[in-house]
Order: C-alpha cells, then sequence, then structure tokens
C-alpha cells in the first residue's frame, strides 16, 4: 500500500562535521560557525549529501514497513541518487522529512532477466514550510547474479 | 583547470575541462567511518565473511562515500558548497579498498538566470581485491551538477 513516511531530520554541528570529515571535506564552512558566518551564513552548513543521514531517523526496515516496496536486498543495488538543492541544511535547525516511493517500475536487463526500479522521494523543509533539499534514491532490483555490479 | 574561489560567470566557458581532484586511496577505515556517519551500516560495506559470502571478493565503498567525494570536488571548482543546485550521480562500477578516486568535469551549458550544467565523472583506479581481475582504471560514477554562479564581478 503506497503511502508516506514523515520524519525529523536534525542539523547537529558534530554530525556535520562528522559527516563532512567521512567525505574528505575540508571547507570551514562545514566546521567553523565563525567563518561560517563570515560568509553570510547563519551557522555551519551540511554538505550537499547530508541528507542521506536520514537512514538514522528512518531504518531500512521501518522505510519498507510502511512504505511497501517488497524488494529483496539481496538482489537490491543502489543505482542512482540526485539531490535538488534550494539552500544547504543550516545547524541548529529541524529539517521535516517526507518520503514516498516516487517510481517502481521494470525493464528488460542487457544480460537477459527482468530489472526493477524503485526510487524513492524524500522533500526536507524548514520551520517555515519552505522546501530545503529534494533527494531522489533509486535502487535496482536484479534479477540474478547478486554479485555483480556497484 | 582549477577556478579560483570568487570564481563568477565570466570565468566560465562551456567545454572547459575542471580537474582532476584525487581522493584517496581508500581505506577500510574510510568506509567504516562513512558507514558510521551516513547510518549505511550494510554488511556487505564492513563485513569480509558478509561480502564474500554474497560473491563479492571483498568488502567495497557504499557507493555515496564517492559520491560525496564528488560532491567535495564540485564544490572546489565553483567556489563553495553553497552554490551547487543539483547534484546527480549514476554508480557504474565498485570501489574497492586501496582505490583512487578521479573526479573530472566538463562545463556543459551556461543557461540563462546564471545556472551552470556540469557533466561529471569519477573513476577507479587501483589494482583491485588480488585476483579479482577488476580493471586498473574505469568509470564508477557518473554525474551532473547545476550550479550557480553570480554574474560578472559579483564572485564572492
Amino acid at each position: 500500500m503506497a503511502g508516506e513516511l514523515t520524519f525529523e531530520l536534525p542539523i547537529e554541528r558534530g554530525k556535520v562535521r562528522e559527516f563532512a570529515l567521512a567525505v574528505g571535506e575540508d571547507n570551514p564552512v562545514f566546521f567553523d560557525p565563525d567563518e561560517a558566518r563570515r560568509q553570510g551564513l547563519p551557522d555551519v552548513v551540511a554538505p550537499p549529501t547530508f541528507t542521506v543521514t536520514q537512514i538514522w531517523q528512518v531504518t531500512r526496515e521501518e522505510r519498507e514497513a510502511r512504505l511497501g516496496a517488497n524488494l529483496d536486498y539481496a538482489r537490491v543495488l543502489h543505482g542512482e541518487q540526485e539531490f535538488h538543492i534550494r539552500r544547504l541544511p543550516v545547524a541548529g535547525e529541524v529539517l521535516r522529512g517526507v518520503m514516498r516511493i516516487a517510481r517502481d517500475f521494470t525493464k528488460q536487463g542487457r544480460r537477459g532477466g527482468r530489472m526493477r526500479f524503485v526510487t524513492y522521494e524524500s522533500v526536507f523543509t524548514d520551520a517555515g514550510g519552505d522546501e530545503v533539499v529534494r533527494a531522489h534514491y533509486t535502487l535496482i532490483e536484479t534479477a540474478r547474479d547478486p554479485g555483480s555490479g556497484p | 583547470m582549477s577556478l579560483p574561489h570568487g570564481v563568477d560567470l565570466d570565468g566560465v566557458a562551456v567545454g572547459a575541462e575542471l580537474g582532476e581532484v584525487v581522493f584517496g586511496p581508500v581505506t577500510r577505515a574510510d568506509i567504516v567511518r562513512y558507514a558510521g556517519a551516513s547510518g549505511d551500516f550494510n554488511p556487505i560495506h564492513i563485513d569480509e565473511g558478509y561480502a564474500r559470502a554474497t560473491g563479492a571478493p571483498t568488502v567495497f565503498a557504499m557507493g555515496m562515500l564517492p559520491a560525496g567525494y564528488l560532491a567535495h570536488a564540485v564544490s572546489d571548482w565553483f567556489g563553495g558548497p553553497h552554490r551547487l543546485r543539483r547534484f546527480k550521480v549514476r554508480f557504474s562500477a565498485r570501489v574497492w579498498p586501496g582505490d583512487e578516486l578521479v573526479c573530472s568535469g566538463r562545463v556543459g551549458d551556461v543557461r540563462p538566470g546564471g545556472v551552470v550544467a556540469v557533466a561529471l565523472e569519477a573513476r577507479r583506479r587501483g589494482d583491485g581485491p588480488p585476483g579479482a581481475g577488476v580493471p586498473a582504471e574505469e568509470v564508477a560514477l557518473v554525474g551532473e551538477a547545476d550550479v550557480e554562479l553570480p554574474a560578472r564581478g559579483e564572485g564572492a
């Protein structure tokens, strides 16, 4: 049964620092509130791909239970990821996330068998209700040979 | 070319090559660190026995780790992360422990309103797992970015 899943994503300085270090960032706008303010930002900002940390708020199991894609994760690969960014999240704010299945289709694979593509969309809005980031997370359920692909 | 901090629309030409920016070599510790930071604890990326049981020669990076490096490269090319309006990646090959990630880009279009469309590529380069027969270098991610730049002389 298709539906929506709503959750909160708090933007915390420590979490932003941890994530920024994990993707090799060295830009002070992720680490130093004074430098961020000097550049006209209210506080440190989160890196462009930061909203992937939503898995800390919504586990795969909860996502499956609530949105019901019924994927066989033994055959699932991460195929694509896209972010539409109005502005970067700012430390101190709490974003509201709404997740749903945006696309779900199958097509013939190049090496035979049918591949299924499921795209989850997460829309993150701020306290004023304005969109901040929209993320598209596309999983591919392969027909067979789970040892291949990324 | 690496664009200077403070780049504006005058500093960007269609067809300009960006890069290369090299990250890594990616270590197992980098993968574990990203697992903790992101919350992606899929054992195929961090548990050697589990990865082998699926048929993989060893663990490999979750795609969002090299994707994060690639977004970092785009931020550096264009004077900061706040200019990125859209970032899309497609994963085409696994990134193995010991791999370097070579990020490059090309300016594809400059649209009205100051939005620059950029084609992105990240190649993995390394020996790969012993005996796995992976190429010494191959495209691991293909991507696109839209970057919003200020008009002439307004680069900050």
